[in-house]
């Protein structure tokens, strides 16, 4: 088994008795802020102001998504809607904020439509893994909570977002437990608490390393017995506006038949989640097929502004071997329960719980300097050392407590209780997005949003645990606010895509491309829309 | 070190991919995504479930596209499967709460197909088994690894439900759970120091908060 890494296997096996009784590597705190700025990603200067739309010359975007804020809209120069469905309140998005939005909306007697690009579910949240944070510990309070992810947020968290978060955690903690979800408990009962990279006691529910799998499937499944409708296979082309800046509806694109459907809303909620399919600076990605940003480049075009966009979160474990897992998540519990990071020579070089932009920096470093392993396919990464978890606590903990990564490496003969992984980071989450109030509107009347498409909760590094509880939390806000403050029915124009759309045309060098773009280029998949001619 | 080349066809297309990578990432490609549909890419939403078959006699069977690593020889032929309407869940469950909302719990013939098929390598047919003698805390832990792929039903011809019988047991017994001392939190008003702490955090500009949070969370209190 992974016989071109032999020399450094023998290594690691060797410091691994010696590494057991070893506290981590002692970092403090100007080092860390060094070693960010030195090799995070964020500060690889690979961005550029956008010159068109609501942060144009103000705010800096990776190259790709700039690309996409510029791009030309999909639908066909001289397309008029005209109402094919009509709805109060249309959701996009199919994962875990539309379906609790969705959910929260159930008794208000209103219609409720949730457009998923691919099928209810397929999403972000179904593949997260580690967990979702309350703070339910002995030793721990809202106020600690926060603490924590504020610091780890370097202070560009909203405030009062994160305060949100934290105070409604165990609230919806008791909502999932309600609706059916189980997570991991204590012989006593109690939830089994684990720590995560920056929190300074333990905090995070599991439902082993399938967590968000859990979630979504209840979710899925409570939404499937109630009143709503969903589209699967319908992607939001573009936002329709009453011809006043008031949002008033989409213009959809169903995948299957190619034909565009002009939905009429009372409110929009986007919840497209995120954009790890862009492959920022060519990075792997976590992320889902449909993770391409959407919702950025239509709340924007609409006149939102985007917040802490140049900030994404490069997972610090993602799977770099076997070469067909490479950008899947390691989940960062099996770092809270014991795994090393190792460089080539098998010396722990980071605390493996500092923040993950630290501990991200610190692989990338390692590599950097040479100290990093070769894969066949030519790719490098460090080790994650899983043995001694079994080690320490006990044969077949690695199986029980991370039944998802024993499945997913066995298929390749990897047993991770007998081997070390390789790992390197991989794109995971867009720490910005959107900006939203605390009731998750948005700054353009009629538009609401919530989910991994906002931005501000997380400052510009989130913690682990804190996109589950995000959409549990502020899914639930922004259908909250829906019923309270649902603005009549207007007319659906164009009129603000057009009015963009013509901005871009002054512009001396437009990108090659259409937004939003829907799928990954890798993919193959086209946008192709049959256009009826009447 | 170079990926030797293989062949496999998928859906009657003959397709050259490097070894090593899925069927999904070889359909991206060759340019023919759309053949299988797709969703997480990472094992986890059950949409790109799949029929492999090889030409010299080994045993194919179902798996996820996203998955399975291509070899030479593969066929690949598109098993999409339709959701069907859920059961709603049940507080206290029983085997007759459960016979009621899935009647076909006893038709079970023991043949075993649920269990082949299952991506997630989950003793199924067992779990079915368990189901009908009440067995739901065991059950509800075989089915903790399902995607609801919905092979196992697509493929069981006396029309059982395994995997949405899964997730009723999983939801009912999740519902019916009490969580006393989370139910304690959330009714007690706060435990006084809050209002101290909340004032303490989010007093000053940017550096000055972000420095009096780097302070407290050391111990979480004031004191």
């Amino acid at each position: 088994m992974m016989e071109w890494a032999r020399d450094s296997l023998e290594k690691i096996a060797r410091t691994r008795p010696q590494r057991a009784e070893q506290p981590p590597p002692n970092l403090d705190e100007r080092a860390v802020d060094l070693l960010v700025r030195d090799y995070h990603p964020d500060r690889a200067g690979m961005e550029r102001l956008a010159a068109v739309g609501p942060n144009a010359g103000t705010q800096r975007f990776p190259h790709e998504l700039a690309d996409l804020l510029e791009a030309d809209g999909l639908l066909p120069e001289g397309f008029h809607p005209s109402v094919d469905l009509a709805t109060d309140v249309l959701i996009v998005g199919g994962g875990g904020a539309g379906a609790t939005a969705a959910l929260t909306l159930e008794d208000s007697g209103l219609q409720v439509t949730l457009a998923a690009k691919l099928r209810l579910g397929d999403s972000n949240t179904v593949m997260a893994e580690g967990g979702i944070q309350a703070a339910l510990g002995p030793d721990d309070s809202t106020r600690r909570r926060f603490a924590d992810s504020y610091a780890g947020g370097h202070g560009k968290n909203d405030a009062e977002l994160l305060r949100i978060l934290c105070e409604r955690g165990p609230d919806r903690i008791r909502w999932l437990t309600r609706l059916g979800c189980l997570f991991d408990r204590n012989a006593d009962g109690t939830f089994r608490l684990r720590s995560c990279g920056g929190s300074s006691t333990p905090r995070v529910l599991a439902c082993r390393d399938y967590t968000g799998l859990e979630i979504m499937r209840v979710l899925r499944d409570a939404l499937l017995q109630g009143q709503t409708q969903v589209l699967n296979h319908h992607s939001a082309a573009e936002l329709l506006d009453d011809g006043h800046g008031q949002v008033t509806g989409a213009v959809l694109w169903d995948s299957r038949s190619g034909k565009l459907v002009s939905v009429s809303a009372r409110a929009v909620l986007l919840a497209t989640g995120g954009s790890g399919q862009l492959h920022l600076q060519g990075y792997p990605t976590s992320n889902h097929l449909g993770a391409t940003g959407d919702g950025l480049v239509l709340a924007y075009r609409q006149g939102c502004r985007l917040v802490h966009m140049d900030s994404f979160q490069y997972h610090p474990s993602g799977a770099c071997f076997p070469e067909a897992l490479a950008g899947q998540l390691v989940t960062e519990s099996i770092r809270s329960i014991g795994a090393h990071l190792l460089n080539a020579d098998g010396e722990r070089f980071v605390d493996e719980l500092l923040y993950r932009d630290a501990v991200a920096s610190a692989i990338i470093r390692e590599v950097v300097e040479r100290r990093g392993i070769r894969t066949p396919a030519g790719r490098y990464g460090v080790w994650l050392d899983t043995p001694p978890i079994d080690l320490k606590k006990g044969e077949g903990t690695l199986r029980r407590q991370f039944p998802g990564l024993i499945h997913r490496f066995e298929r390749y003969g990897i047993d991770p209780a007998r081997y070390p992984l390789l790992v390197y980071p991989t794109l995971h989450y867009q720490n910005g997005g959107i900006a939203i109030d605390s009731q998750c509107r948005t700054e353009v009347r009629g538009l609401w949003a919530a989910g991994e498409v906002t931005g501000g909760v997380h400052g510009t590094n989130r913690l682990m645990g804190n996109s589950l509880l995000d959409i549990a939390v502020f899914g639930a806000l922004a259908g909250e606010s829906i019923k309270q403050d649902l603005p009549p029915r207007g007319r659906i124009t164009l009129s603000t895509a057009i009015r963009y759309r013509e901005a871009l045309k002054t512009l001396p060098n437009r990108p090659a491309k259409a937004a939003p773009q829907l799928f990954p280029p890798a993919s193959g998949l086209k946008v192709e829309i049959a256009v009826s001619r009447t | 070190m170079e990926f030797p080349s293989v062949q496999i066809v998928v859906a009657g297309n003959i397709i050259q991919a490097r070894a090593g990578e899925t069927i999904v990432h070889a359909l991206w490609a060759a340019g023919l995504a759309r053949h299988v549909q797709t969703g997480c890419v990472g094992g986890v939403c059950g949409a790109c479930t799949v029929s492999v078959r090889f030409k010299d006699g080994r045993k194919g069977g179902t798996d996820l596209a996203c998955m399975r690593p291509v070899e030479d020889g593969m066929e690949v032929f598109p098993f999409a499967v339709d959701p069907v309407p859920p059961a709603p869940p049940a507080n206290e469950p029983t085997v007759e709460k459960l016979r009621a909302v899935y009647p076909t719990l006893d038709r079970c013939a023991k043949c075993g197909s649920c269990t082949a098929a299952c991506p997630m390598s989950i003793p199924v047919m067992d779990s079915v088994l368990r189901m009908q003698r009440g067995e739901f805390e065991a059950a509800a832990e075989d089915f903790t690894t399902c995607i609801h792929c919905g092979l196992c039903r697509a493929v069981c011809e006396d029309k059982v439900k395994p995997h949405n019988m899964g997730i009723w047991v999983r939801r009912s017994l999740g519902m019916s759970q009490d969580y006393p001392a989370l139910d304690q939190r959330l009714v007690s008003a706060g435990d006084g120091r809050a209002e101290s702490e909340w004032a303490y955090l989010l007093t000053g500009d940017e550096a000055e908060r972000l420095r009096r949070a780097k302070s407290f969370r050391e111990k979480g209190t004031l004191s």
